[in-house]
């Protein structure tokens, strides 16, 4: 166990990396840290399927600016943790892993704040102008980091089979079944906050013309998605054909 | 792409150098200056080249050390800039070093906001929702198509907007501005975005009822009838619940909590 918990020790670290130095390619999210935590654990499938609930209950949730509401590693880690120990399917452990990440994310926001140390020390190497200075601060910064993925996830891992364990068989059915259902609808937050910031009144009917092709005609995400490129291609030939008339006009 | 005029002291290895720093733009995030440090970092092949005092680095290291926050993906737009009127200002002594530090702060919000809607709230968005509804099913192509689906325009954007950036300099950003080829972006992507959440919406936010009245051949399923005047009103009537609690300012974290409690309250007494 405790060889596997390192494991998913450094495959959280590693998540939380590629924001801070690969280049933030959205690797540090459910649908890859999951399955990658399944096949440490002997489970892949149990993982990949927990990964997709959990990628969809956590849609709307990623770090953009500076605080985020939910550490989606962590909650991918529990997440599948629960899922192969308890056996009792992808959306309640998914929805157990809800909670555990609200908590996560103080320590990483813990990491943000210690990171500033490295600051005051980049202040005095600029004042000497010291290049090579500034760059050691800077990867100072990957440690704490670092630190702050893979000290949580190694604990989770290491001790969250024994204690979820006995946890699950104090919570009631009727709890675990109502948090399931509310994690259905966990989805519906962060698509609002994705509308937040994209919606303006009038664009509202693409949203709603996207939601009935769905509903009305069954089109798949993919299919509407093909859909809405040929529409903004489309609009912008007859806007570009108008404009041309109109200049011949003249 | 990357020919920099004859007497240019950049090369385009310089570049590629600024390029692959720029990738660890976060790597040491703090609430105090963000990516501040990060910028600097990313900047330091270039301040080691063209400047060789120690006054000259100093001032230009207090620049770049100063608070910084973009999108990292169309980070290096900025960068692109920022290394051309450095080139300029080693070159130039009338050079006024204080529109360097205006262009970056001009320049990180909209960045920001073309980046986080078109690669967060758009690209990812899709990508997530195809990948995650194969992974699932149990299909693990569905992790790849995800990654490529992002990382795709991702990497495209990120190289070309260097190279643009610095090819232009300073120029660059009054000519998208007038033509207005950023707000066409912006705008398309938001169509493209907004039809998906729509579809994802549907599929994907689950909230149906198993209320009935009534009993033997009078029996009135509820979710039937709501399914004859619009086919999953429930879920879009809740996303859009939240959404207005939003723009009230409710935090996110009381929303995750209380769906969560309306999820246990609902089950119970037999709504959901």
């Amino acid at each position: 166990m405790l060889i596997s918990a390192l494991l998913i020790g450094l495959i959280a670290g590693f998540a939380w990396l590629d924001s801070r130095i690969f280049g933030d390619n959205m690797l540090g999210r459910p649908i890859v840290v999951a399955p990658l935590v399944g096949w440490v654990l002997g489970d892949f499938t149990t993982g990949l399927v927990v990964g997709g609930t959990l990628e969809i209950i956590f849609i709307g949730i990623v770090g953009v600016g500076a605080t985020i509401p939910a550490d989606v590693i962590t909650g991918a880690v529990a997440g599948t943790v629960f899922a192969i120990v308890l056996g009792k399917g992808p959306e309640v452990a998914a929805t157990l892993a809800v909670p555990i990440s609200l908590f996560a994310v103080q320590l990483k926001n813990l990491a943000k704040v210690i990171n500033s140390i490295w600051i005051n020390k980049a202040d005095k190497f600029a004042e000497e102008g010291n290049l090579s200075g500034i760059e050691w601060v800077h990867r100072g910064g990957y440690v704490v980091l670092f630190l702050a993925a893979f000290i949580p996830n190694f604990l989770v891992a290491y001790f969250g089979a024994s204690i979820s364990k006995s946890v699950i068989n104090v919570i009631p059915t009727w709890l675990t079944e109502g948090l399931a259902a509310g994690g259905g609808l966990l989805t519906a937050i962060g698509f609002a906050m994705i509308l937040q910031m994209i919606l303006k009144k009038s664009l509202v009917p693409y949203f709603i013309g996207g939601f009935i092709l769905s509903t009305y005609f069954n089109l798949t995400i993919t299919g509407v998605t093909i859909l809405g490129v040929l529409l903004v291609v489309i609009m912008n030939q007859i806007k570009n054909d108008r404009g041309i008339q109109h200049e011949q006009s003249f | 792409m990357s020919n920099p005029s004859n007497e240019s002291v950049i090369t385009r290895k310089d570049l590629m150098k600024v390029f692959w720093r720029s990738l660890r733009l976060l790597g040491s995030f703090n609430f105090e200056r963000m990516q501040g440090l990060g910028y600097a970092f990313t900047m330091i092949p270039i301040i080691r080249k063209l400047y060789k005092t120690k006054e000259e680095r100093s001032l230009a290291l207090k620049r770049h050390l100063e608070f910084f926050n973009t999108a990292p993906w169309l980070s290096t737009f900025i960068f692109g800039i920022t290394v051309a009127m450095e080139e300029e200002n080693s070159k130039n002594k009338d050079f006024d070093v204080k529109s360097i530090t205006a262009v970056k702060v001009g320049l990180m919000g909209p960045v920001a906001a073309i980046g986080d809607s078109l690669f967060w709230g758009t690209i990812r968005l899709i990508a997530a929702g195809i990948g995650a509804s194969m992974t699932i099913k149990g299909n693990p192509l569905g992790i790849f198509l995800y990654a490529f689906l992002f990382n795709i325009p991702h990497y495209f954007c990120r190289y070309f907007g260097l190279f643009q950036g610095y090819k232009l300099g300073t120029k660059l950003l009054n000519k998208a501005m007038e033509s207005g080829i950023m707000q066409k972006v912006t705008h398309g992507a938001s169509i493209i975005g907004l039809m998906s959440i729509g579809a994802m919406t549907a599929s994907m936010v689950k909230f149906s009822t198993p209320l009935q009245f009534g009993s033997g051949k009078g029996v009135v399923k509820v979710q039937e009838v709501l399914d004859q005047i619009f086919p999953a009103m429930l879920p879009l009537l809740f996303t859009f619940l939240i959404y207005f609690l939003l723009k009230r300012q409710v935090k996110v974290i009381y929303l995750i909590v209380g769906t969560l409690a309306f999820g246990v309250v609902a089950k119970t007494i037999g709504l959901m």
